[in-house]
């Protein structure tokens, strides 16, 4: 756990200035519940401040050049005109938009499915929505995280997706995030509350797309998933290639339920994603999958905890790193399986292929086991590509730097395969031909 | 079509290959035979370009221009084709799209242009019917999950989708079981054409009852140390290889 260090903080973040700047515009002012909730989350943060190298959870991935920046506390109005031809407006959904962290009124597309209700998180606040206060903040850790602090204290929109009882909807609900600046840096922390009542189910898509600039996007997601619910959780992260993406996803799932991660990370300078899931009931099944591809100096860092807290609970997680270039990847995946937790099947995979010698991976699992009767495997491997299958490939008339993308689109494409909505699938898989380069035939 | 001269080449620092010397013509079938760690399986290999050997020294000519100079897949493209002995699996590519993308690029190569998915998938329903191959085997990846017999017939099946000039056959026997054996033979034997040369390596006489070779090699010590007709074959059968490694060995 990040512990405060105090030694290398000498003053205070330039960012805690935005407590101040933006404080007269927060939606919900005057809920007491919020109020508290944000009062205690800027305390969080000053206390736990930007973490260095020195904390564990940060080893791997410094924050040293994201702690000068200058970032103002909204965007200069920018347009965003790719974001209409962009593939993933292909894909069927009810979506709402926000651009540099503001709302969009013209970028929804679609109706609003049956059995779900799709608000703006400052409406639903505006509304005093019972929903919002009984479980947002009551899964993000803002006292242990200092970037879920500042979400916390700094949100001014985000998404609330309610999903009624028993409903099924089939419609994918979509939530796009397009950030793009060509002026001064600036940071955003959208917030996003899903909750899928008992019997439901549903699929959210969750787009962070960037189109140039610096930024820091900094979404908090809470998921709930209710008793025999089953939520798809597709998250797709192409920020800029300048950018900072620093996410927080906090899962509670009931008895019987089913939730899906799937996580595609091919953008930002530095990606992290802290990725949690407490499984709160008997029988549940959850799924996590990702993939991320980087290049240049791209960090991309994955952290996972499940925490296994009933009985009959089935976890498994497959990630899977690209690694080019100069970019880095760090992957920690930690399965703690509780006391009660007996008949806990876990398994874990994490697997990098490094493309150039000067790609590294540091990968870490991590498992503590309070039950006797549980069984739990992970394994890591890190390697490159298989000389052999490159040259079966040549062999047969393929040229080696189309045989090497296609072998590592293939080692990718195992994980997307997972994604059970079509569309989001190929559009992943679209993407992903682009980012390694394309060079073989669609 | 293929000229070996004087072949020499190494893995590490094991010499393997100590002057080969062989002329295929369009239109043969030679059979290399020899046992184990005689260098069968390595000649096949640097014939298709498989860079973990080095050649040391002679030269390999394809209608006059220099193989040994070309990528594996120029080689390829200029129409050459290895069956492998151990085909490999390669999760997440299916059968079909290797098989086009490998069909495109042997075309593009050639300056002909690339067939569409449409045009891909009926030309090769036609090839299917060959080997008794079953549809489900195209959209499936590559050898993936693949029986042996089953992968020996998919190479067989890639040699006769991408029609090459020179098919060099890389123990294509072994693994197999008799009626495995036969499926793959007649998949060969249809293949055989005035156009064509092949090279069958093969430690058995076995294979050489179905694919009926016109010119027998012994390979022994990385040397071709016999040469005949089809009936080398057989005589090696009741023989053995003992007596010929011995001659090997007492002009070595």
């Amino acid at each position: 756990m990040a512990t405060p260090d105090t030694l290398a903080r000498p003053e205070e973040p330039l960012i805690a200035g935005h407590f101040s700047a933006v404080a007269d515009r927060l939606p919900g002012r005057g809920l007491g519940w919020l109020e508290r909730q944000r009062e205690q989350a800027r305390a969080d943060f000053r206390r736990l401040g930007i973490p260095t190298t020195k904390h564990e959870e940060w080893r791997y991935t410094p924050l040293r050049d994201f702690s000068s920046i200058d970032f103002a506390p909204r965007a200069i109005a920018c347009d965003v005109p790719e974001l209409a031809s962009h593939p993933i407006y292909g894909i069927e959904a009810f979506r709402l938009v926000f651009k540099n962290g503001v709302y969009d009124p013209d970028g929804g597309l679609g109706e609003c499915p049956m059995g779900v209700r799709v608000l703006r998180l400052a409406d639903a606040l505006a509304q005093e929505d019972p929903l919002v206060r009984d479980h947002l903040g009551q899964y993000a850790k803002a006292h242990e995280h200092p970037f879920v602090a500042l979400n916390t204290a700094l949100f001014e929109d985000g998404v609330v997706v309610h999903v009624s009882r028993n409903a099924v909807v089939e419609t994918p609900i979509h939530l796009v995030f397009a950030s793009k600046t060509s002026h001064a840096p600036f940071a955003a922390h959208p917030r996003v509350l899903i909750v899928v009542e008992p019997g439901a189910e549903a699929t959210v898509l969750e787009s962070h797309l960037g189109f140039g600039g610096v930024y820091l996007s900094n979404p908090v997601v809470e998921v709930i998933v209710g008793e025999n619910a089953k939520l798809e959780h597709t998250k797709l992260q192409d920020e800029s290639l300048e950018a900072y993406h620093i996410a927080t996803i906090d899962g509670l799932q009931g008895s019987d339920s089913v939730y899906t991660s799937n996580s595609v990370q091919y953008g930002a300078k530095l990606g992290r994603t802290d990725l949690n899931v407490f499984l709160n009931g008997q029988n549940v099944e959850c799924w996590l999958n990702g993939v991320y591809v980087g290049m240049g100096s791209q960090l991309l860092d994955n952290h996972t905890r499940l925490d296994h807290a009933q009985p009959n609970g089935n976890s498994f997680e497959v990630y899977k790193g690209i690694l080019d270039e100069r970019s880095n990847g760090v992957f920690n995946g930690k399965i703690y399986v509780h006391q009660d937790a007996q008949k806990t099947d876990a398994k874990q995979t994490n697997q990098a292929l490094l493309l150039s010698r000067n790609a590294t991976i540091e990968t870490k699992p991590q498992l503590e086991i309070y039950a006797d009767d549980v069984k739990c495997t992970h394994g890591a491997t890190v390697g490159q590509l298989d000389a052999e299958s490159t040259f079966y490939l040549r062999s047969r008339g393929i040229p080696e730097a189309t045989a090497k993308s296609l072998l590592t689109y293939a080692f990718a494409s195992e994980v997307l395969e997972r994604i059970g909505n079509e569309a989001v699938r190929e559009i992943t898989e679209r993407m992903l031909y682009a980012k390694l380069g394309g060079g073989f035939p669609a | 079509m293929l000229d070996i001269r004087n072949l020499h080449a190494k893995v590490e620092d094991r010499e393997i290959l100590r002057g080969i010397d062989l002329k295929v013509n369009a239109g043969e079938v030679h059979a290399i035979m020899g046992p184990n760690g005689s260098g069968k399986s390595t000649l096949a290999q640097v014939l298709a370009g498989r860079d973990t050997y080095e050649v040391t020294g002679g030269e390999i000519l394809l209608d006059g221009k220099d193989l040994l100079e070309m990528e594996p897949e120029v080689r390829a493209a200029e129409g050459l084709f290895l069956a492998f002995q151990y085909p490999v699996e390669i999760h997440g590519v299916s059968n079909t799209y290797f098989l086009r993308a490998a069909l495109n690029a042997i075309r593009k190569y050639r300056g002909e242009p690339e067939l569409s998915a449409g045009k891909f998938l009926g030309y090769i329903k036609e090839k299917i019917q060959l080997l008794g191959l079953t549809p489900d085997m195209l959209t499936r990846a590559v050898n993936e999950g693949f029986s042996g017999g089953e992968k020996k017939r998919n190479e067989i099946f890639q040699m006769a989708v991408l029609e090459p000039r020179l098919c060099v056959l890389d123990e294509t026997d072994s693994g197999l079981d008799i009626d495995a054996l036969k499926v793959v033979a007649n998949g060969v034997n249809a293949l055989r054409s005035p156009e064509r040369a092949m090279i069958v390596v093969t430690h058995y006489q076995r294979l050489l009852n179905y694919i009926v070779p016109d010119f027998v090699h012994v390979l022994v010590n990385g040397r071709i140390v016999r040469s005949g007709g089809k009936e080398l074959a057989l005589a090696l059968e009741e023989q053995g290889y003992g007596e010929i490694e011995e001659l090997a060995g007492a002009s070595a």
